[in-house]
C-alpha cells in the first residue's frame, strides 16, 4: 500500500463566468521514502494538488489517503492535528513567523506534539544542525538571507518527524546558487533521513533531483521520469 | 504559545502601549466614577442610614438655615422607639456643591465617643473632652488640609485645637470635624445659643424608623419650629439631591468608558489580526488547531485589557487612597474611597472587555481561508 494515494481527484474553480478544472479525475500513488517532483506551467494545479494532500484544501471529488487515513473525511480541527503529526510543509516564500527567532520558528511544530522539553530541544538542535543554521538560532527572520530563511523553513518542516514533506516551489524565490544549496539539502533529507518528499516546481533542473518526475498537463498527471527535459 | 502572544504584543509595542494606555485612562475614569457611586450607595444603605433619623427644620436645606431648639431633644427622647438623641450644630464653609467642603459637627463629646462609629487613630479622647475648643478631625479632611494633632486649625470665624484624628467605618464620617456643641453654638456669627441645626436620633433595633419619624414631627408640631424627620440616608440623599442627579449622569460616563475600552481594544485586535492573517494561515498549515488560533487572539486582547485596565484601576485606587477626595453640599458629604469591590470590579470589567473585544477577530483568525490567504502576495 502506497503512503499517499489519490483516487479520482477533481477540483474546479470559478473565475467570473468561466469554470477552470485544473485537476480532473487524477490518480497518484507515492511510496514511503520516495522523492517526487511535480512540474507544469503556472496555473495548471500543481500547488492545488499539494494543498489537497496537505489537507489545507478539499477536492470536489475523490479521496486523498495518507498512511491509511482518508484526509478528505477529517474535520478542520482533525486536519490540523493530522498535519501536526504527519506533515511538513515547505513554503515558496519561507513564511517564517517574524516575531520568533530561528530556534523558536523551528520549535513551533514540536509544541503541538506530546514531547518532553529535553526531546523537543534535541529535535530542534538536530534540525538546525541538519540545515547548517546552529549559529543562527537566535536570529530573527529579518536578520537572515533568503536562503537561510528557506533552510529554517525546511528545518521547521522536518522537526516533527513527519511521514511526508511537501514543498511548494522551495527554490522559486531564490537565486541560482542558493537554489542549488537548497536542492542538495532536500536530496540529503530524502536519502539520509528517508523522508518522503513531494516537491512542486516549474524548474526542470530542480525537478530532476527527484527520483520520480511528474508533469501536470491539462488536469492529468504524466510520468516524465525517463524523459530528457534539457 | 503564550510566548508567541507576548512577543507579538512586544513587536508592536507602540500599538500595544497606546492601546493599553487608552484602556488605562478609561478604566481610571470608570473606577473613579465607580467610587463616587459607591460613596453615594454607602450614604443610603447600612444601619447608620436606616436606623438613625435626622430631625431638621421644615422646608430648610442648608444647615445655616435650620435652627431647632436644643430642648427638642428632651421631647424626642420620650417617643417610643428612640434610644438616644444627639443634638448637632452644623457649620460648613460652603453650602454649595464643593470638592473641598469643611463641615463641623458640634455635639456632646461623650455622645460622639459613644454613638458615632469612629476610632481615634491619633490623639486622645480625654483632650477632646476637656478642652472647649478642641476638635477631632476625620482622616480625609486631615490628609486634604494637612492637619496634624496639636495644630491650631482655623477657617472662617472658627479656630480649633486639633485633639485627634479619627477613622470611621462610614467613609463620609471621615470628612467631618467634631467639636464640642457649646463651642460651635457660641462661635461668632452663628449666635446659636440654645439652638442646634439638627437632632440625630438613634433608634432601638425593633423600632420602625418611618413611624418614629412621623411621631417626632407630630409631637413637635406644637413647638416654635416645625420639623421634618427622615431616615439619615434619605435626609442625606435629599440634601445632596443636585449632586445625586449629577452622579447619576456620571454613571453613564462610566459606561461610556467601558464602551471606549471595548472599541479601542477591539479595533487594535482587529487591525492586528488583519495584518497577520497570513501568520494564522501559516500556523494552521503547521498544525495549529483553529481553536488554538482563536485562543491566541483572545489571549492577546485579554492581556491588553488586563494590563491596561489593571493599571488604570490600580492608579485610580492609588489616587483615591492618597487624595482623600470628597464631594459635599449643604453639610453632607460623599466620600470617594478605594475599596476591594472597586478593585474586583475594575479587574473583572477589564477581563470581560478583553474577551468581548477579542471575540470577532479571534473567530476570523480561527476561520482564516488558508489557501486563499497563503496565495496572497
Amino acid at each position: 500500500m502506497a503512503l499517499v494515494e489519490l483516487r479520482n481527484i477533481s477540483k474546479c474553480f470559478t473565475k467570473g463566468d468561466e469554470t477552470i478544472t485544473p485537476l480532473a479525475n487524477v490518480d497518484l500513488n507515492i511510496e514511503a521514502g520516495e522523492f517526487v517532483s511535480l512540474m507544469g506551467p503556472s496555473g495548471t494545479g500543481k500547488s492545488t494538488l499539494l494543498n489537497l494532500i496537505s489537507g489545507i484544501d478539499r477536492p470536489d471529488e475523490g479521496t486523498v489517503t495518507v498512511d491509511g487515513i482518508d484526509v478528505t473525511a477529517l474535520s478542520r480541527g482533525q486536519l490540523a492535528d493530522w498535519r501536526a503529526n504527519n506533515l511538513g510543509y515547505i513554503f515558496q516564500t519561507h513564511n517564517l513567523i517574524p516575531v520568533l527567532t530561528t530556534y523558536e520558528n523551528v520549535e513551533l511544530p514540536t509544541l503541538l506534539l506530546k514531547l518532553k522539553a529535553a526531546e523537543r530541544r534535541q529535535r530542534v538542535e538536530l534540525a538546525l544542525e541538519a540545515v547548517g543554521l546552529t549559529d543562527r538560532a537566535d536570529h530573527y527572520p529579518r536578520q537572515l538571507s533568503g536562503g537561510q530563511e528557506q533552510r529554517v523553513g525546511i528545518a521547521r518542516a522536518m522537526v516533527g518527524h513527519p511521514k511526508i514533506v511537501v514543498a511548494d516551489e522551495p527554490t522559486g524565490s531564490l537565486d541560482t546558487k542558493t537554489s542549488e544549496q537548497i536542492e542538495v539539502l532536500l536530496k540529503r533529507l530524502n536519502q539520509e533521513l528517508n523522508i518522503t518528499l513531494l516537491m512542486v516546481t516549474h524548474d526542470a533542473d530542480t525537478a530532476s533531483i527527484a527520483s520520480r518526475m511528474l508533469r501536470l498537463d491539462e488536469g492529468q498527471l504524466v510520468d516524465i521520469t525517463t524523459t530528457d527535459l534539457r | 504559545m503564550i510566548h508567541y502572544v507576548i512577543k507579538t504584543l512586544w513587536r508592536h509595542r507602540m500599538r500595544t502601549f497606546l492601546t493599553a494606555s487608552g484602556a488605562a485612562v478609561a478604566m481610571f475614569v470608570f473606577c473613579f466614577v465607580g467610587s463616587v457611586q459607591e460613596g453615594l450607595n454607602r450614604l443610603t444603605t447600612g444601619a447608620d442610614a436606616n436606623q438613625s433619623l435626622i430631625v431638621f427644620q421644615e422646608n430648610r436645606f442648608c444647615p445655616t438655615s435650620s435652627r431647632l431648639p436644643l430642648d427638642y431633644a428632651n421631647q424626642i427622647e420620650k417617643i417610643p422607639g428612640v434610644a438616644e438623641v444627639m443634638p448637632i450644630q452644623v457649620w460648613t464653609n460652603n453650602c454649595r456643591a464643593s470638592l473641598d467642603v469643611v463641615v463641623f459637627n458640634g455635639a456632646d463629646s461623650h455622645k460622639i465617643q459613644q454613638h458615632r462609629p469612629i476610632n481615634l487613630q491619633q490623639g486622645r479622647w480625654a483632650t477632646f473632652q476637656s478642652r472647649r475648643d478642641a476638635a477631632i478631625v476625620g482622616k480625609n479632611v486631615a490628609r486634604r488640609r494637612g492637619i496634624a494633632v496639636g495644630d491650631q486649625f482655623s477657617i472662617g470665624d472658627i479656630s480649633v485645637q486639633v485633639a485627634g484624628i479619627f477613622e470611621s467605618s462610614i467613609p463620609s464620617e471621615e470628612n467631618l470635624i467634631y467639636t464640642n456643641l457649646d463651642f460651635l453654638q457660641y462661635t461668632q456669627g452663628l449666635d446659636a445659643a440654645g439652638l442646634v441645626t439638627q437632632h440625630e436620633v438613634v433608634l432601638n433595633s425593633a423600632a420602625d424608623p418611618d413611624l418614629v419619624a412621623k411621631n417626632i414631627d407630630r409631637a413637635l408640631r406644637s413647638g416654635p419650629v416645625a420639623t421634618t424627620t427622615r431616615r439619615k440616608g434619605a435626609f442625606q440623599i435629599s440634601t445632596l439631591s443636585d449632586l445625586v442627579d449629577l452622579i447619576g449622569f456620571a454613571h453613564w460616563l462610566g459606561f461610556a468608558c467601558v464602551g471606549l475600552v471595548l472599541a479601542l481594544v477591539a479595533t487594535t485586535t482587529v487591525m492586528s489580526v488583519e495584518d497577520r492573517l497570513k501568520e494564522y494561515a501559516i500556523l494552521q498549515t503547521i498544525g495549529i488547531r483553529p481553536r488554538l488560533a482563536f485562543r491566541l487572539v483572545m489571549t492577546e486582547s485579554t492581556l491588553l485589557c488586563l494590563v491596561g485596565g489593571g493599571l488604570g484601576t490600580m492608579a485610580a485606587l492609588l489616587v483615591l487612597t492618597l487624595g482623600g477626595f470628597a464631594m459635599g453640599a449643604e453639610g453632607a458629604t460623599i466620600a470617594f474611597r478605594p475599596s476591594l469591590s472597586l478593585l474586583m470590579m475594575g479587574m473583572l470589567v477589564s477581563l470581560g472587555l478583553g474577551f468581548l473585544s477579542g471575540c470577532m477577530p479571534a473567530i476570523k483568525a480561527a476561520n482564516v481561508p488558508i489557501v486563499r490567504v497563503l496565495n496572497q502576495p
